[in-house]
C-alpha cells in the first residue's frame, strides 16, 4: 500500500513538474493575456483572447486572476505578461504614483499613454467604452423620491442618510475623506463592511448610500441607481488593453485586433455582463464569447 | 523615529480609538449577558437531566467549529447589518465555554459533600445553592474568562458586518496594508482582554466561599 502511494506521489509530481514547464517555456508565435482577480477582469482578459485568435494566427495563453494591480502590473514590466486590461485612473494613482487633480477621461488617458510609453515601453490601445468607477449609488426608489442625481444632490441631504462603505473606501485618502472635504458631506458615522456586503445592505434598506463600482452587475440587478460624480473628485477610470511595445512591434495585427473591441462596450452592457457571471453563475469565457458573437466580431 | 509617527499616529485617531473601544465593550458586554442568561441556568438543568447533557452540549460545540466569519455571514439574512447580528453570533459563541464548565464543574463536585448536605435534611434548591455552585465556582468562573477572552478576539470580525468596533480600524489598516493602524486597533483589544480577564479573577476571588 504505501509502496503504490509512493508512486502515485511519484507520478503527480513528475506531471506537475513537466506541466509546469509549458509555463517556462514562450513559444514566439504566443502571447499572453494577464488580468486582475475579479469577474470584469476574467471576462475582457476572455474577449482580448478570442478577438485575436479570430483575428489573427497568433495562439493566446490565458491567465486570467492573477492578483491585484500591483502582480499584473509587475508580470507586464517583467515581461512575463504581454497584454492586460488596465484603467486609466488605476495607471495613474495607483501604478505611477502621480496626483490626480479634476480633470477630462481624455487627459488622463493621453497622460498615462505618454508616460507609460516613454516610461515602460508600455503602449495603450484604444478604450473599451466604459468607465469602471468609484461611485457612490442609492436605491433608485429613494434617490428618485429625494431627488437625488449628483454628489452634490446628496450632500444636501446627507445629514438625514445612512452611509455603509467597504473600509477600504472609508480610509484611502482619495476615497471617502476626499469626497467629504469637497462636497461637505455630513454622514454622521458611516457603517464599515467587507465589500461583499455593501450591494446587498443597501438593497435592503440597512444603509442608504454605499460606495461602488460603476459597472458591478448588482447595481442594475438590485435597482440602485450611480450618482453623479459632478465635481469630478475620482479619477476616471476607463479600460483599455495595454500592451508590450515589444510584443506589438513583433505581430502589429494585434493591435488592429484589439482595437475592433474600441469604443464597444458602454457601461450598462459591461454591468450586464458582469451580472451574468457574478449573479447568474456563467463563466467568464462563456459571457465573452457569447458577446463577441453577437456584436458579430467573431 | 517609526515609533514617534506611531504616536502621532495615535493621537490623530484617539477619537476613533476611543469610539471603537467603546463599541467594543458594548459588544462584548451583551453578548457576554446573553451567553450566560442562556448558558448557566441551561448548564445547571443538564446536571439535572444527564440524558441530554451529551445532545445539548454538542450542539453547542458544533456552533463553535462554524468559522466567525461565515457565521457572521449566516446572520446577514435575518438580522440584516450592524449590531444585531453581531450580538447573536457572539452569544452563540460565548455559549459552549460557559455551558460546559458549568456543566462539569457541577458534576465534578464531590458526592460525598452532596450526600451530606442531603442528609442534614437540605432541599435540593438549598444543595445546588449552598453546595454545588459554590465548590464549582472556579470552573464556571474559569469558562467565564475564556467566554470573554474568545468573545473579545471575534468581536474584531464584527467590523465586517457594520458593527462597528476595534474592528473597524484594524479592517481599515488591512485594506490599506498599514502595520500601525493594524496595532492600533489590535492593541486596545488585547489590553481590553486583559482588564477582562483581571477584573473577573477578582470577581472569582471576592465571591469565592
Amino acid at each position: 500500500m504505501k509502496k503504490i502511494t509512493l508512486l502515485l506521489l511519484c507520478i503527480l509530481l513528475s506531471m506537475s513538474i513537466t506541466g509546469c514547464s509549458s509555463f517556462w517555456e514562450k513559444d514566439t508565435n504566443t502571447v499572453v493575456i494577464g488580468g486582475k482577480n475579479f469577474t470584469e477582469q476574467d471576462i475582457l482578459v476572455y474577449m482580448m483572447k478570442g478577438i485575436i485568435e479570430e483575428k489573427t494566427d497568433i495562439k493566446v495563453k490565458a491567465k486570467a486572476y492573477l492578483g491585484g494591480t500591483n502582480v499584473v502590473s509587475q508580470a507586464i514590466d517583467r515581461g512575463d505578461l504581454d497584454i492586460y486590461a488596465e484603467y486609466t485612473g488605476t495607471a495613474l494613482v495607483s501604478v505611477l504614483d502621480e496626483e490626480y487633480s479634476p480633470s477630462d477621461p481624455e487627459v488622463v488617458y493621453e497622460k498615462v499613454k505618454t508616460i507609460y510609453d516613454a516610461k515602460k515601453q508600455i503602449i495603450w490601445l484604444k478604450p473599451f467604452g466604459f468607465n469602471n468607477t468609484y461611485t457612490l449609488s442609492m436605491r433608485t426608489e429613494q434617490a428618485n423620491a429625494l431627488g437625488i442625481e449628483t454628489f452634490s444632490d446628496l450632500a444636501k441631504q446627507s445629514a438625514a442618510l445612512r452611509l455603509g462603505a467597504t473600509h477600504e473606501f472609508l480610509e484611502r485618502i482619495d476615497g471617502y475623506k476626499n469626497v467629504k472635504a469637497v462636497y461637505n458631506m455630513k454622514f454622521s458615522s458611516p457603517a464599515g463592511m467587507d465589500p461583499g456586503l455593501t450591494y446587498t445592505a443597501c438593497r435592503d434598506s440597512n444603509v442608504d448610500v454605499i460606495d461602488a463600482f460603476s459597472t458591478d452587475g448588482r447595481i442594475l440587478a438590485f435597482n440602485l441607481k450611480v450618482l453623479a460624480d459632478d465635481k469630478k473628485v475620482f479619477p476616471p477610470f476607463y479600460a483599455a488593453p495595454i500592451i508590450r511595445a515589444d510584443t506589438l512591434k513583433k505581430h502589429p495585427e494585434i493591435g488592429e485586433a484589439l482595437n475592433l473591441l474600441a469604443g464597444k462596450l458602454t457601461n450598462e452592457e459591461m454591468m450586464t455582463l458582469n451580472a451574468k457571471v457574478d449573479l447568474e453563475g456563467k463563466s467568464p469565457q462563456v459571457v465573452a464569447n457569447e458577446w463577441l458573437k453577437a456584436k458579430g466580431l467573431i | 523615529m517609526m515609533f514617534n509617527n506611531f504616536l502621532i499616529m495615535l493621537q490623530n485617531r484617539w477619537p476613533e480609538i476611543m469610539i471603537g473601544t467603546w463599541e467594543h465593550i458594548q459588544l462584548t458586554l451583551v453578548a457576554l449577558f446573553i451567553g450566560n442568561l442562556i448558558a448557566l441556568p441551561l448548564g445547571i438543568l443538564l446536571t439535572r437531566k444527564r440524558k441530554l447533557a451529551e445532545a445539548v452540549i454538542g450542539i453547542t460545540s458544533v456552533f463553535q467549529t462554524i468559522p466567525s466569519l461565515a457565521l457572521l455571514g449566516f446572520m446577514i439574512p435575518f438580522f440584516g447589518i450592524g449590531f444585531g447580528p453581531a450580538i447573536v453570533a457572539l452569544s452563540i459563541y460565548a455559549l459552549l465555554p460557559i455551558l460546559r464548565n458549568t456543566y462539569t464543574g457541577i458534576l465534578g463536585v464531590n458526592q460525598a459533600v452532596v450526600d451530606a448536605g442531603t442528609g442534614m435534611g437540605m432541599t435540593s434548591r438549598q444543595v445546588l445553592f449552598m453546595i454545588e455552585i459554590p465548590l464549582a465556582l472556579p470552573i464556571i468562573m474559569a469558562g467565564i474568562r475564556t467566554a470573554t477572552v474568545m468573545v473579545i478576539g471575534v468581536a474584531t470580525l464584527a467590523a465586517l458586518v457594520g458593527a462597528g468596533g476595534l474592528g473597524d480600524i484594524i479592517f481599515r489598516g488591512i485594506a490599506m496594508a498599514r502595520q500601525d493602524l493594524i496595532l492600533a486597533g489590535a492593541i486596545p483589544a488585547a489590553l481590553l482582554s486583559m482588564i477582562f480577564d483581571y477584573i473577573l479573577k477578582r470577581i472569582e476571588i471576592a465571591v469565592q466561599p
